[in-house]
């Protein structure tokens, strides 16, 4: 079975645009948060976001939009975007530069790609809003691929001329991890030579505001305080956008054009919890269980692992499932486990969540170091059985687990190791 | 959803004049739906709208074009004449189309069917097209694309003299392209060893596409065609060749008809070989007559004749060998 590389990394994130900063942010343990200023009112009990720097995006007609300047986007391609259709097609541009692929290796059928957002509401209601008040014929042409899911796949498959495996993801907050899963597979399967694995969410009100019903949203006004996962004073996620891309290549790929890998994708589990809808299950077992299958699917034991990225998003019920799983499937081995969630810093990115984070593990894994879990103070009882280091530790992992779970029980483990 | 209703129940429908006065919250959301066009563009549209002439029309629909067409391409709208391809000269999609369409009913106040759209494929036909639905006057023939196989099966001349190799007609002109492949028998003499494409060959091309014309868009009597086998050619004036064509060379050309009364229909017709001139005719001259549609050997298929009904294409006459070696 070929063996499958991250060769090119891409991030338009609230810790950062490119992955010097969001290695910087991630170190230091810098948090992207700020009171969002959409949600500055009375009626919105919300205030703080994981905010993206240097785009403006709050307008339904792309032209409006502002991006830096290093990017150069025509018209054709910019009138079908979501706002996270921007964040990742400037992502994407990262990745082709930091992996140094030429056009024709982007555009050719052994070259696929993978993505996963939960589309735009914010353009979906504005279009839909304008379909029942101007008439249907009234409505933009455009709208329906810059708002539905599967905005993200169709914009960059096309911009991008990709000619290989393309497909979007909708297991939402589990969406990309699953992509990158199934990247993995396509490539040891030997149907594709690369892949390209994206996440994307606007990250806007649109996106955000509905999980207040939930009440699944911190409700904290400091930013300093808001993203606690694992703490006894957490209260709920702080949602985020943005754009990430993976670029996952063959051994031969990464042998041919002669690049030095990030690191490697050893291989992914998955299991649902049969359980509920949007609760996870009270014992993690969903969880405990996809672990486990990447773990024998990629012949690891537990005691190799030395960090998991955790989907921990501070929520109440979410982050007590996860430290049931993980005790579940490490076991003596737990202490030695260095636990994190990089959520802390960055917000939920939802959809984009798996791939943001996945990278943030490639870049720990080539620059050597384990994020620490930023905001905690008082460890919540429940989570006092994991090593949950404080501060960044100054250390190079040698295989790195990163977990991912959505809305239906869906849970996705994946592992990487470094290189080397 | 009352309102969804009602809105779509009032939508605009093509009218002659613009229906209501032009108040000033009109004026800013003109300014709104135009505020990427030039300022030229939304005078324009004010003078339309608040007068219903149909002269300011046409620059606001070029400014709507503009606006759409990639900045490197805009150039290229400014010099234009009607004859350049939405698709081919300025990278319009369809998509792009309904872009331009949406702004245009809206800033004009009108409604288009996608039905009508398709057959806009020039800056002209989309001109055109507004004027008439704007004064309330039929619309045109659409511009119809001739490929090479078709032009072969509707001319009365043939290969190895014809010298077309696609067209397009539409009811004010017909537009063509023919390769000098340099494989035509009068080049082995037309000269030794330098083979040039004669200057009254080119004139022959220019004659077939207005032949072309007559047969596919020139307006006929209720009933009636032009007959294949009655043109001719009469005469023509102001000829001018201005460059050596060779094997290789694509030569464009152009004819518009100035003149028809029956039996004589006179064109001005040109040729170009990319941006430079080749060959000018200030007229050309030919005779032609009308038979009744019925009788009218239709030896087309059915892909050119779509308004061919089932009793025409009944009796078809069985392909010639040419047809038949042609759709093999």
């Amino acid at each position: 079975m070929p063996r499958v590389f991250i060769t090119g990394l891409g991030l338009v994130t609230s810790i950062g645009n490119d992955t010097a900063t969001v290695v910087r942010n991630l170190r230091d343990l810098r948090h992207g948060f700020e009171s969002y200023l959409p949600f500055q009112k009375p009626e919105i009990p919300v205030k703080v976001t994981g905010t993206i720097k240097g785009f403006t995006t709050d307008s339904p007609d792309q032209e409006d939009w502002t991006f830096p300047a290093r990017y150069k986007i025509k018209r054709e391609l910019l009138r079908t975007m979501a706002p996270h259709g921007l964040f990742a097609h400037c992502a994407m541009l990262q990745a082709v530069e930091d992996a140094q692929l030429a056009d024709a290796d982007i555009s050719n059928p052994q070259t696929g790609l993978y993505a996963a957002s939960g589309g735009s509401p914010y353009l979906t209601a504005y279009h839909h809003e304008r379909l029942h008040k101007l008439g249907v014929m009234r409505c933009s042409p455009l709208g329906i691929v810059a708002s539905i899911v599967g905005t993200l796949n169709f914009n960059l498959v096309a911009g991008f001329k990709i000619q290989g495996s393309s497909c979007g993801f909708s297991s939402a907050c589990a969406s990309s991890a699953h992509a990158i899963g199934f990247a993995f597979d396509d490539i040891s399967l030997g149907r594709q030579h690369r892949m390209f694995v994206v996440g994307g969410e606007d990250g806007n009100l649109d996106a955000i505001l509905p999980f207040a019903g939930m009440r699944t949203l911190s409700l904290q006004t400091d930013p300093n305080l808001a993203s606690r996962p694992f703490d006894a004073g957490r209260d709920g996620f702080v949602g985020t956008g943005g754009g990430a891309v993976l670029v996952l290549e063959s051994e031969e790929e990464v042998a041919r054009r002669g690049v030095k890998p990030y690191a490697e994708v050893l291989g992914w589990g998955q299991a649902s919890d049969g359980y509920n809808v949007a609760i996870s299950h009270p014992e993690g077992s969903g969880s405990a269980a996809a672990m486990s299958n990447a773990l024998r699917a990629a012949r690891v034991s537990p005691a190799e692992v030395n960090y998991v990225n955790a989907h921990a998003t501070s929520t109440l019920i979410g982050d007590i499932s996860e430290a049931k799983a993980l005790r579940t499937v490490f076991q003596e081995s737990l202490p030695r486990v260095a636990v994190s969630s990089t959520k802390a810093l960055t917000g939920h990115g939802l959809s984009l969540a798996g791939a943001m984070e996945s990278a943030f593990c490639a870049l720990a894994l080539r620059d050597g170091f384990i994020p620490g879990c930023a905001h905690l103070a008082n460890v919540a009882p429940e989570c006092q059985a994991l090593n949950l280091p404080r501060a960044t530790e100054n250390r190079q992992a040698s295989i790195v687990m990163k977990n991912s779970s959505g809305f239906g029980g869906a849970n996705v483990a994946l592992l990487f190791k470094q290189i080397g | 959803m009352p309102d969804a209703v009602s809105a779509h129940s009032a939508a605009p429908k093509p009218t002659p004049t613009p229906p209501k006065a032009f108040a000033p919250e009109d004026e800013a959301a003109l300014r709104e739906a135009l505020k990427r066009c030039s300022p030229s563009t939304f005078e324009a549209a004010v003078q339309y709208r608040r007068t219903g002439n149909p002269e300011h029309v046409p620059a606001v629909v070029i400014g709507v074009i503009e606006r759409f067409v990639e900045p490197d391409l805009r150039t290229k709208l400014k010099d234009a004449d009607d004859d350049l391809r939405l698709i081919e000269d300025l990278g319009i999609d369809s998509l792009t189309m309904m872009e331009i369409v949406i702004l245009v009913e809206d800033v004009l106040q009108m409604s288009i069917n996608n039905d009508e759209l398709r057959n806009l494929r020039t800056v002209g036909d989309v001109k055109t097209f507004i004027d008439c639905k704007i004064r309330g006057l039929p619309l045109p023939k659409p511009t119809k694309f001739i490929p090479i196989e078709h032009v072969a099966a509707v001319m009365p001349v043939q290969p190895p003299f014809l010298f077309l190799n696609e067209a397009s007609v539409s009811s004010t002109a017909a537009n063509g392209k023919y390769k000098i492949s340099g494989q035509e028998f009068f080049l082995q003499g037309h000269f030794k060893d330098n083979p040039v494409m004669p200057a009254s060959i080119m004139l022959e091309a220019l004659g077939q596409l207005a032949v072309l014309y007559l047969l596919e868009g020139a307006p006929t009597e209720p009933g009636k065609v032009v007959s294949a086998q009655m043109i001719f050619f009469t005469g023509c004036e102001g000829v001018r060749a201005h460059r050596v064509c060779k094997p290789g060379d694509i030569l464009t050309l152009s004819i518009k008809p100035k003149r028809m009364k029956m039996p004589l229909a006179t064109f001005e017709g040109s040729i170009r070989v990319g941006q430079e001139k080749a060959v000018i005719a200030e007229e050309i001259t030919l005779t032609y007559g009308f038979v009744e549609a019925a009788n009218a050997p239709v030896a087309i298929n059915g892909a050119t004749h779509a308004e061919a009904t089932p009793e025409q294409t009944a009796s078809l006459p069985s392909p010639t060998p040419l047809r038949a070696a042609l759709n093999a």
